[in-house]
């Protein structure tokens, strides 16, 4: 890791499908600039160059001596999850062990709701013509029942040839107790289709469950293609504007890896960006127990969880919806995902109930305010009535609303059908909107055992500090954080992320006969992965981290919990004893029962390496707050059955640390806004920070 | 349209809450059940019933699970009217509302600062429940007590939150491998507790006559729902049949019948189930929770799915049933082990078939049913771990999905009665959990029931057992009556099933029977296709050139049976237009 020391930024980019967020850490002034623009399909480089342009003019800089004078530059993108919702990965075939085909297609089964026949089964995410059997079979204790059939194969491998595949992804049963047919398929693959990628399963994703493992490489392999050569683009384009240091790329572990380790394994960046979210809201509330990160855009809501500085881990993740779309298989930062944002659209039921989404006007023709077509009453619409939002500073005005517009599709499809006033009804939305995203954030922290209450609700995204203090009024929480980067929280995420690589094995050991050896030796396999990471990173001792976990559940269930080990091996049966306590508790928490005195079944064994990167430090604001902030307007706005209030509007220009203003007050930021609610304080903190706070 | 003085919008976040609820309990269940057929198979439901007793939430529950709890809670305020905050009840009594003896429920009333305000309920099929033959499926079984399960008429087994010993030790002595029961039990009793204390949460913050005027509201809004979607139907009267496959105890099948009347005017449904023969001498007879919820899925799966689940929308829908039916009201001590499956997931079909008959675009076609052998319970000792014993069912191959007016049917269906809710087992868990070995698993090409919407294919399952000999207890259906399509859609292909010798001959076995098989034996199952919905010549040329090239139906089908001519092009096939017109006009005119 050639860090120069001598180099003044770090910059961290997040490009999603429609925007491009970029943050600029100047070690020397302490500064951290946030800057926006679309994203550039043709070439993604152009969009984040005009970004960075934009900031370093603004600092007396070209794009070139920015660029020259960064020593790491972390690239998060959501390319790779476009490209699997859009259908434009690789052509890519799926060898499997015969008599077993449809692995992909029945998934692992489940629905959402039994009464409903109206949805067509999804496809599979590799479609059965490119699906081939290879005639072997490995058992569950890994003895070969059926000798790999090489002849059989290499007219497989023919036809594989012939149907012009660009990607290949091998899953064999039980290649994870003894992977020599898997091995031996990729070596043929090599010889018969040589420059084809290829990803085998017990190399990726070593785990018991042949939809999830499958599913994980058929990803990969399909990525591969697309993604090394968008990386490679990406790394040139860097070079070619002068930029000299080390590219990272965001990941889905919530951390980052070298560009060269993402492009062999790119399904590692497949849902990275909300993954990043949650290292945001860890730097921005240091010491905090359990923080609820949040993030809200135009129309979707993410959730994720931070406790005792570890961010919630799990190994279901869906793209495309539970159940229909498919497993990527990882262990990868838990991020519950729900439709809901401003663009979420508001109507009546037949019953005469009020609902809000789950169609979504998008970005057109969008709400009714943006003047684009839309007729239909949107949250942000029901923002615009309420008078949160200033039409004439939307996006720092660059995009002017019309509030009549607004109140038009609201009195029309909400006020008038349920006999409210414009205002209440507007209301209305806005709470039952709440409430789904309540829901998504009750659904994340209670089922883990975890009381919302003592959390720090920290709001990203364009509409997070608009509604976080609702939010948190209904979970009972008396705090909630809104950054003053909050527009771009997924890129602070890169900003402060560490690079970690998770490595994993599985070894059954059931600890009423436990074989501590086998244990050890699989524990010491996975921390030579961890050296050898280190090793070739460079990573100076001081700055290395190993965390060791097993996944284990009581006899006869299924499903595992996952419970750090103390250390990355067992001495003897004492250790063996901590775990299995430590798994009484976990299980309690969880599931408000435990068994005390029953043995516990270990499944999996995981090790995750961090190696920890210098970070920014939070620069602490200058100013003075000696005279109170001055609103630029006062304004008539509504709070629930409170309203019209004369409010304050404040430009965040206006505050400096140590300001405070009670609500109602309303503060524009660049990339958000800040309501603050009747009975509710904000105080500016030492890095510029809004902390919402309940009054007592 | 709305004629509530209840906050509207409190309304809609009250009614999220207590989904959000039960969604907790479910998922409290399923991650910490012990047997596969909760932490897999999801044969469990979680519920909140009112004080007044009626069903008020039960998010994402098995559909046979769901509808018919309040039964459950009836029977706790009658048979325990001095119930206190801190007990909880067992109750799998079939003859006093409880779905089958194999249904353990456990019923926690909860109190607010002293008032019963709910019952939490939460249900969960056992992997073993004493009964006389290791399985919790008894065909044959002439009686209750030949079935052989253990019976708790709503006992109660906590006391001050603590259990009541003696039911415990009763258990433990008579259900085979007690620590997985018991970790049921625990799984089960903490959904139902984890219920209670959101409960007394939603009782705090909003208070209880707020929280009873919601229920009110609730009720009326989920009926005007009902109302609604009732309105869309035309009226009729409708006659559903059909026959259950021979079975022991029934050697000529059971012919069952529902006739539904639909009143789109006044917004009602009639269901009438007595003209169904009476109770026999075998495990299918239907309990009284089975019958009302069986028929009432069938009309659920026919309207907007949107409309609530809850004692409000079951206003609407009237079920007559006749004491000592065998699709009733069971009479005691006839068996009603099988209750929730054979002629559960009959009832179901014929109803939701019944109401295509109402014209293009209303019903279902049937979904194949029958537990194939692909779902038994298996067990014996586990020569791997020191010959420790293991029972349980497997979930490896699903029946075929009913083809709809929209969609085609699902193959991951499993039952009509789970209708694609339940996961399914993959092959290394249980290749690692009992001593098996699945040689294969797969759908079967052709055997869906072809139609506009076709039904969905079968699956193919052949497994064995490894180093000890295996039980296999299982029951399937279907095969000489399988799943009928609708509205001019064919029937789906028949289940099947056999045993192969070492030397891999062909072993004719019964449909339903427990059967010991040795190490090198095989078990193959077959279950159905799905039943078509619509005319096969009408079905999208596109979608069957994308079947054929997927192999889930062969060219030679598209041709005869859809009537759709491929031809290569490209390295692919792909639709002859001219020759598709010309086939479906030539078949047209023959007909």
């Amino acid at each position: 890791m050639s860090t120069r020391p001598s180099t003044r930024f770090r910059i961290a980019v997040d490009t999603g499908g429609t925007f491009s967020d970029v943050v600029v850490a100047d070690e020397g002034g302490g500064e951290l600039w946030v800057g926006k623009a679309p994203t550039t399909r043709e070439r993604v480089f152009d969009g984040i160059a005009e970004a960075l342009a934009y900031g370093a003019r603004s600092h007396s800089l070209t794009l070139e001596s920015l660029l020259a004078d960064t020593s790491v530059f972390i690239y998060g993108t959501t390319h790779a999850t476009n490209a699997i919702i859009t259908g434009a990965t690789a052509r890519t075939a799926f060898l499997t062990t015969e008599g077993h085909p449809d692995t992909l297609v029945l998934r692992e089964g489940g629905k959402l709701n039994p009464f409903d026949f109206r949805h067509p089964y999804p496809a599979p995410y590799i479609p059965r013509r490119l699906t081939f059997e290879v005639r072997e079979r490995i058992d569950s204790e890994g003895q070969v029942v059926l000798a790999l059939d090489e002849d059989h194969l290499t007219d497989i491998l023919a036809s594989v040839r012939e149907q012009e595949v660009e990607a290949i992804a091998v899953c064999l049963l039980w290649s994870i107790v003894n992977p020599a047919h898997e091995e031996r398929v990729g070596e043929l693959v090599a010889q018969a289709l040589p420059g084809v990628p290829c990803t085998l399963s017990h190399r990726l994703n070593p785990i018991i469950r042949e939809y999830r493992r499958a599913s994980s490489a058929a990803i990969d392999a399909s990525l591969k293609p697309l993604m090394q050569g968008h990386l490679d683009e990406m790394a040139l384009d860097l070079r070619g504007a002068g930029f000299a240091g080390q590219l990272l790329v965001g990941t889905s572990f919530g951390g980052s890896l070298g560009v060269e380790d993402v492009a062999s394994r790119p399904i590692y960046s497949v849902n990275s960006a909300p993954a990043m979210a949650p290292v945001a809201g860890k730097v921005y509330a240091p010491g905090e127990r359990s923080v609820i990160v949040c993030d809200m855009g135009g129309t979707s809501f993410d959730v994720s969880l931070v406790r005792d500085g570890y961010l919630k881990f799990t190994r279901e993740t869906w793209l495309g919806g539970r159940y229909t779309g498919h497993m990527t298989g990882l262990s990868a930062v838990d991020i519950k995902n729900i439709g809901a944002g401003g663009g979420s659209i508001a109507w009546i039921d037949s019953g005469g109930l009020l609902r809000v989404g789950p169609e979504s006007a998008g970005a057109t023709p969008g709400p009714a305010c943006y003047g684009l077509g839309g007729t239909q009453a949107t949250v942000t619409d029901a923002s615009v009535v309420l008078g949160y939002i200033d039409p004439d500073y939307f996006l720092g005005g660059r995009m002017p609303l019309s509030a009549a517009a607004a109140r038009e599709a609201i009195e029309r499809n909400v006020s008038e059908p349920l006999g409210l006033d414009i205002e209440r009804a507007a209301h209305a939305v806005l709470t039952i909107a709440n409430e789904h995203m309540v829901s998504a954030i009750r659904d994340i922290t209670i089922n883990e055992g975890f009381d919302p209450r003592g959390s720090l609700l920290v709001a990203g995204g364009g509409a997070g500090g608009m509604t976080v203090a609702r939010i948190a009024e209904e979970l009972g929480c008396a705090r909630a954080l809104v950054p003053r980067t909050a527009g771009a929280l997924s890129a602070c995420g890169g900003l402060f992320s560490d690079i970690v690589a998770e490595f994993s094995i599985s070894r059954r050991a059931d600890t009423n006969r436990f074989d501590t050896e086998a244990v050890n030796g699989g524990l010491a396999h996975l921390g030579a992965q961890i050296d050898e990471l280190f090793t070739r990173l460079g990573t100076p001792p001081e700055l290395q981290e190993r965390e060791f976990f097993v996944e284990a559940r009581y006899p006869y269930q299924v499903w595992e919990l996952e419970v750090p080990l103390r250390s990355g091996a067992f001495a003897g049966a004492g250790d063996i004893e901590l775990m299995v306590e430590d798994f009484h508790r976990v299980h309690e928490r969880v599931f408000a029962v435990s068994e005390p005195g029953q043995h516990i079944e270990c499944i999996y064994w995981k090790g995750r390496a961090t190696a920890r990167l210098p970070k920014p430090a939070l620069a602490t604001l200058g100013g003075s707050a000696d005279a109170p902030p001055e609103p630029t307007s006062m304004r008539s706005a509504w709070f629930g059955d409170q309203g019209p209030l004369e409010t304050p509007y404040f430009r965040s220009e206006a505050f400096a640390p140590g300001h405070g203003v009670s609500g109602p007050a309303i503060i524009g930021e660049p990339t958000t806004t800040v309501v603050v609610y009747p009975g509710w304080r904000a105080t500016v903190t030492e890095t510029g920070d809004y902390l919402l706070t309940a009054a007592p | 349209m709305t004629a509530t003085s209840f906050d509207p919008v409190l309304l809609a976040v009250l009614s999220n809450r207590f989904e959000s609820i039960v969604r907790e309990m479910t998922n409290t269940l399923l991650r910490s059940g012990r047997s596969a057929v909760l932490n897999t198979a999801r044969d469990f439901s979680c519920s909140i019933i009112t004080a007044e007793n009626e069903l008020l939430a039960s998010a994402e529950g098995l559909p046979v699970h769901v509808i018919g709890t309040e039964f459950l809670a009836e029977a706790m305020t009658e048979i325990h009217p001095d119930f206190a905050e801190g007990d909880a009840f067992l109750h799998n009594d079939p003859y006093l509302g409880n779905t089958h003896a194999a249904d353990h429920a456990i019923l926690v009333p909860v109190f607010h600062e002293g008032e019963h305000m709910f019952t939490a309920c939460a249900k969960s099929h056992q992997a073993d429940c004493g009964n006389g033959l290791p399985t919790t499926y008894m065909p044959a079984a002439r009686d209750v007590y030949e079935e052989g399960a253990l019976i708790f008429p709503c006992v109660q087994v906590q006391r001050e939150r603590r259990d009541v010993e003696d039911i415990i030790r009763m258990c433990r002595r008579r259900i085979r491998v007690p620590e997985q029961w018991y970790g049921d039990y625990l799984a089960t009793l903490g959904s139902a507790r984890i219920a209670e204390r959101r409960l007394v949460e939603l009782c705090d913050q909003y208070d209880r006559d707020t929280v009873r005027s919601f229920i009110t509201e609730w009720f009326d809004y989920s009926e005007r729902r009902m109302i609604e979607a009732i309105s869309q139907l035309p009226a009729g009267e409708l006659v559903g049949s059909a026959t259950h496959d021979p079975y022991p105890g029934a050697p000529d099948g059971i012919p069952l019948i529902v006739k539904v009347a639909i009143d789109p005017q006044a917004g009602t449904i009639e269901l009438d189930l007595r003209d169904n023969p009476d109770n026999y001498a075998g495990g299918l007879n239907e309990s009284r929770a089975c019958s009302t919820n069986n028929v009432m899925t069938g009309v659920f799966n026919s309207i907007d799915p949107d409309v609530p689940h809850n004692a409000g929308s079951f206003r609407r829908v009237k079920v007559l049933l006749r004491e000592g039916s065998l699709a009733g009201i069971p009479e005691f001590p006839h068996s009603c082990s099988m209750a929730t499956t054979n002629i559960a997931d009959r009832l179901v079909c014929l109803t939701q078939a019944a109401f295509a008959e109402l014209g293009d675009g209303f019903g279902l076609a049937e979904g194949a049913l029958g537990m194939g052998i692909s779902y038994a319970v298996i067990s014996g000792r586990d020569a791997r771990f020191e010959g420790a014993p293991y029972v349980n069912q497997i979930f490896l191959g699903s029946t075929g999905g009913p083809g709809g007016p929209q969609a085609d049917g699902w193959p991951t269906y499993y039952l009509p009665v789970a209708a694609s809710l339940m996961y399914h087992d993959s092959t290394e868990v249980d290749e690692q959990k009992y001593p098996l070995h699945v040689h294969v698993k797969r759908l079967i090409p052709d055997s869906e029931g072809a139609g506009r919407q076709r039904g969905a294919m079968g699956s193919e399952v052949i497994y064995g057992a490894k180093g000890a000999p295996m039980m296999i207890a299982y029951s399937f259906e279907g095969h000489e009556n399988p799943a009928r399509g609708v509205r001019g859609g064919l029937t789906g292909s028949p289940s099947d099933g056999w045993k192969l010798d070492r030397e891999g001959n062909r072993v004719d076995v019964p449909m339903a029977t427990a059967m010991e098989i040795e190490p090198g034996e095989r078990v193959v199952s077959r279950t159905g296709g799905g039943g078509g919905y619509g005319d096969p010549r009408a079905r999208d040329p596109e979608a069957v050139a994308e079947d054929v090239r997927e192999g889930w139906i062969s060219r030679a089908r598209g041709m005869s049976v859809y009537g759709v001519v491929l031809r290569a092009a490209g390295g692919t096939l792909v639709v002859d237009e001219a020759a598709t017109r010309a086939a479906r006009a030539r078949a047209r005119a023959c007909t």
